[in-house]
């Protein structure tokens, strides 16, 4: 589904990811990525969705490269993204919004993605109007719309409590896992991602450090040791 | 005759880069484009003749820019700070506004007709350097220019004051949580961008000429600037003011018959090439 | 549900009214100075219109609006004068020599963010006023002295002197002015404007959806400018005159002064904004104090509406200061 090969992201002269391999499948399991702060794990959201450019490295899509591609037409072609700051349309009705992007992408079955989210009690309420944690489900009920086969989510969690972010999480295990799609989300509740991700990939410093299960990856003291360091 | 364009694009430019780097630094830290900025120049330039007519030009080079940073604090005070939870457009738009009332102002009291003022004596007439006689007080706009441009520079570079004008103009955020108090940075880069719009005015007395139109010139010609720059970027600015006054002059000599266009030409290529300007500008949505 | 199908054709009723009343009644009631006040008030809200369209839809100020509506009618004068053209055809090629302009123009700045826009508008308003200026171009723009223009024929059935007949032209302007109007209302509430609208509020989030955001864009500023142009050749037909100030930064400034005004939400308040500031100026522009209340307006009228006269722009900053959005802002 995706394949990521020696992917290096710079800000001016400061290199955010260096040579980074990662390869997801579409196999209805949620990828979650990790790592401390720094580690570049936006970024990496940001080079594969096309809005940061990389400086070396290709991003192969559904076995093609896809590098040079536009924003909306990695959209158009399946891969969606969520936010980390929430970004919706903070004047425009919660069905406004949706209803124009699945317009847009010719998605007729709305109804599913408003009750996965749950979002019906909302459907008329100005985006800006409702509580933050509602804003965050319109956000990656955005990201769901047109059926993508990849989702890219940008810390669903952030700005939710402890349970709510296992929540959302629970919800977007079992949606992935129905839809049979791939799935990237980067968390800094490292708690949630163990217990929903099927997968897991740790960054450190613009750097590849681990990927496994997360069985895997809490018994690797590499991991340990880039956590604790930056801890200390 | 190459010399001679460079010099006369140098003191060109030193006029439009203390007006400039001005918006670019209010911009930098407020993300404000004050479009009054060409009026206040304006001001610096009808206060600059007066004063000069009553104690000369250089109480006027002293006076002015002083009676325009407390322009500047009014303005930080009366229209910025209460504005500040408002989009970038509208205080835009309401600097706009509030240009043309201090345009109409002016003319009010000096009328429709163009003054000029007289270099004092000792910059007057010419001097002769390898063999080419240039005009004194061109080498002193130049010196002014160049000056205050190098004075920005060790400011910005050397002074916490500076630093953190730095800083903030690249990231707000991270301003925010290394605790700078923006309000107070703020009121320091208003009244000192007012201020060098001030020495600015005074300056153009004797070079250009001082007439009613010359804030609507001037702040189009500061827009052009700092957007080939880079809209923020204080260095972008400088450059894109030396490129300009370069064009300008260049174009006056070798395409008399469109030079006035040639400042929109440039504008256009850039636009075309690199639609965020030259400069490493924080590009904002 | 049965009173409001019967409401809607009600309205129309009502709106036909207003609209053959509007036609013929100040025909018959007012005297040529006050329609002809009435005449370029509704120009100035044509151009208002289109300001308040891209302002509210799009969220973009255009400063350059005087560009369009001088340089069409002077490119009307030329082709009448010196290329020999007859009225129509005159007035065909310079609605689209002034059409291209607004593309390439639009093209090369609706990429650009809002504030760099209001700023190259400003621009290229004074590159136009500077061009026409050009003494290379004296022969053709006339320079400072501007342009007469007479012709000979007609134009839409109507003569040169039914033009400049006050009372004649406002038929003319009444229904150009109600055209345009609908025009721009339809659009808005089309799924172009839903688009604009969208862009508007987050322009990446957009991006992100899977639309384009810059041709929507380009076509919107493209569509006011059609507007503009009609205005401006509208303008000279009545005029019979182009001069250099129609070109000049106070007209662009005074359309937006309109706009807001009357409000940019809708079609009706721009033109009535229009016609409004020509009443206003006719009483205040005696002392020579238009320009100074057009800056006092511009002020007045952002600073008194916080929730914002450019639409959704401050909306957003309200919320974020209430707390709402970037909770964490690095990772």
């Amino acid at each position: 589904m995706l394949k990521i090969e020696n992917l290096s992201v710079s800000y001016g002269s400061v290199r955010a990811l260096s040579d980074v391999d990662l390869e997801v499948l579409g196999d209805g399991i949620l990828h979650g990525v990790i790592g401390p702060n720094g580690a570049g794990k936006s970024t990496l959201l940001d080079a594969v969705c096309g809005r940061r450019r990389p400086v070396a490295g290709t991003v192969h899509y559904r076995n093609e490269d896809i590098t040079r591609r536009s924003v909306a037409w990695r959209r158009r072609q399946g891969m969606a993204r969520s936010f980390q700051r929430t970004s919706v349309f903070q004047d425009l009705t919660v069905h406004e919004q949706l209803h124009l992007v699945a317009q847009h992408l010719g998605d007729n079955r709305l109804d599913d993605v408003i009750e996965v989210m749950d979002l019906a009690g909302y459907l008329h309420q100005k985006a800006g109007r409702i509580a933050y944690g509602v804003q965050r489900r319109v956000d990656v009920a955005l990201a769901l719309i047109g059926r993508p086969h990849l989702l890219l989510l940008d810390e669903p969690g952030a700005g939710l409590s402890a349970a709510e972010t296992l929540h959302l999480f629970e919800h977007l295990r079992d949606l992935v896992r129905e839809r049979k799609i791939a799935a990237v989300v980067v968390e800094h509740d490292v708690d949630a991602v163990f217990a929903c991700c099927g997968k897991v990939t740790v960054l450190d410093l613009g750097r590849h450090l681990a990927t496994g299960t997360p069985q895997q990856i809490r018994a690797d003291h590499r991991v340990v040791a880039a956590y604790l360091g930056t801890a200390a | 005759m190459i010399a001679l364009l460079i010099a006369n694009s140098l003191a060109l430019a030193s006029l439009l880069i203390m007006l400039a780097s001005g918006l670019a630094l209010i911009y930098g830290l407020r993300d404000v484009i004050n479009f009054g900025h060409g009026a206040i120049y304006m001001l610096g330039a009808y206060l600059g003749y007066t004063v000069s007519l009553v104690g000369g030009f250089w109480l006027a080079l002293i006076v002015v820019p002083i009676l325009l940073a407390l322009l500047g604090i009014a303005f930080e005070y009366l229209a910025l700070r209460p504005l500040q939870g408002r989009s970038h457009i509208e205080v835009a738009l309401v600097t706009l506004g509030l240009g043309i009332i201090l345009g109409q102002i002016i003319i009010f009291f000096y009328g429709g007709v163009a003054r000029s003022v007289d270099a004092p004596q000792i910059l007057s007439g010419s001097v002769t350097v390898l063999n080419l006689s240039y005009p004194v007080y061109r080498i002193f706009l130049i010196i002014m220019g160049l000056g205050s441009c190098a004075l920005l520079a060790l400011w910005l570079r050397y002074t916490s004051s500076g630093l953190y004008v730095r800083a903030v103009s690249q990231d707000p955020s991270v301003a925010r949580m290394m605790g700078i108090n923006a309000d107070r940075l703020s009121l320091l880069v208003t009244s000192l961008s007012t201020a060098f719009a001030g020495v600015a005015g005074v300056l153009a007395g004797p070079y250009l000429s001082i007439d009613p139109g010359m804030d609507v010139t001037m702040i189009v010609n500061c827009l052009i600037i700092v957007v080939i720059g880079g809209t923020g970027s204080i260095g972008g600015a400088i450059v894109a003011a030396l490129l300009f006054g370069f064009m300008q002059v260049a174009g006056s000599v070798f395409l008399p018959n469109i030079a006035a266009l040639v400042p929109y030409i440039l504008l256009m290529i850039v636009l075309l090439v690199a639609p965020r300007g030259i400069g490493r500008g924080r590009v904002l949505n | 549900m049965g009173g409001s199908s019967l409401r809607v054709p009600l309205t129309l009723v009502a709106v036909a009214i207003v609209f053959v009343v509007g036609a013929v009644a100040p025909t018959r009631f007012a005297g040529d100075f006050v329609l002809r006040l009435a005449n370029e008030g509704l120009l100035l809200g044509m151009l208002a219109l289109s300001v308040a369209f891209l302002m509210n839809q799009a969220g973009l100020v255009a400063l350059g609006a005087a560009s369009i509506y001088g340089g069409s009618g002077l490119l009307f004068a030329i082709a009448m004068n010196d290329w020999n053209l007859t009225p129509v055809w005159a007035l065909c090629a310079a609605f689209l020599i002034i059409v291209v302009y607004a593309t390439v123009l639009g093209a090369l700045i609706v990429r650009t963010n809002p504030l760099a826009f209001m700023m190259l508008t400003l621009a290229a308003g004074e590159m136009i006023s500077h061009a026409v200026m050009l003494e290379a171009l004296r022969d053709y723009t006339g320079g400072a002295d501007g342009l007469v223009v007479s012709f000979k024929g007609t134009v839409f059935g109507m003569e040169a002197a039914d033009f400049a007949s006050p009372a004649r032209f406002w038929v003319v302007m009444w229904v150009a002015a109600w055209l345009s109007g609908l025009a721009l209302w339809a659009v808005g509430r089309s799924r172009l404007g839903a688009i604009l609208r969208a862009v508007r509020e987050n322009e990446e989030r957009m991006r992100f959806s899977g639309f384009d955001t810059y041709l929507p864009r380009l076509i919107a500023y493209v569509l006011v400018n059609i507007v503009a142009a009609v205005a401006g050749l509208l303008h000279v037909l009545n005029a019979g005159f182009v001069s250099p100030e129609s070109l000049g930064i106070s007209v662009s400034t005074n359309s937006l002064v309109a706009a807001l005004m009357g409000g940019i939400a809708g079609s009706v308040g721009p033109l009535l904004g229009g016609v409004i500031f020509s009443f206003a100026q006719d009483e205040f522009g005696a002392r020579g104090l238009t320009q100074l209340l057009t800056g006092i307006a511009i002020v007045v009228f952002i600073v008194v509406f916080p929730r914002g006269v450019v639409g959704g722009l401050s909306s957003m900053a309200w919320l974020r200061k209430l707390g709402f959005g970037g909770r964490r802002e690095t990772s």
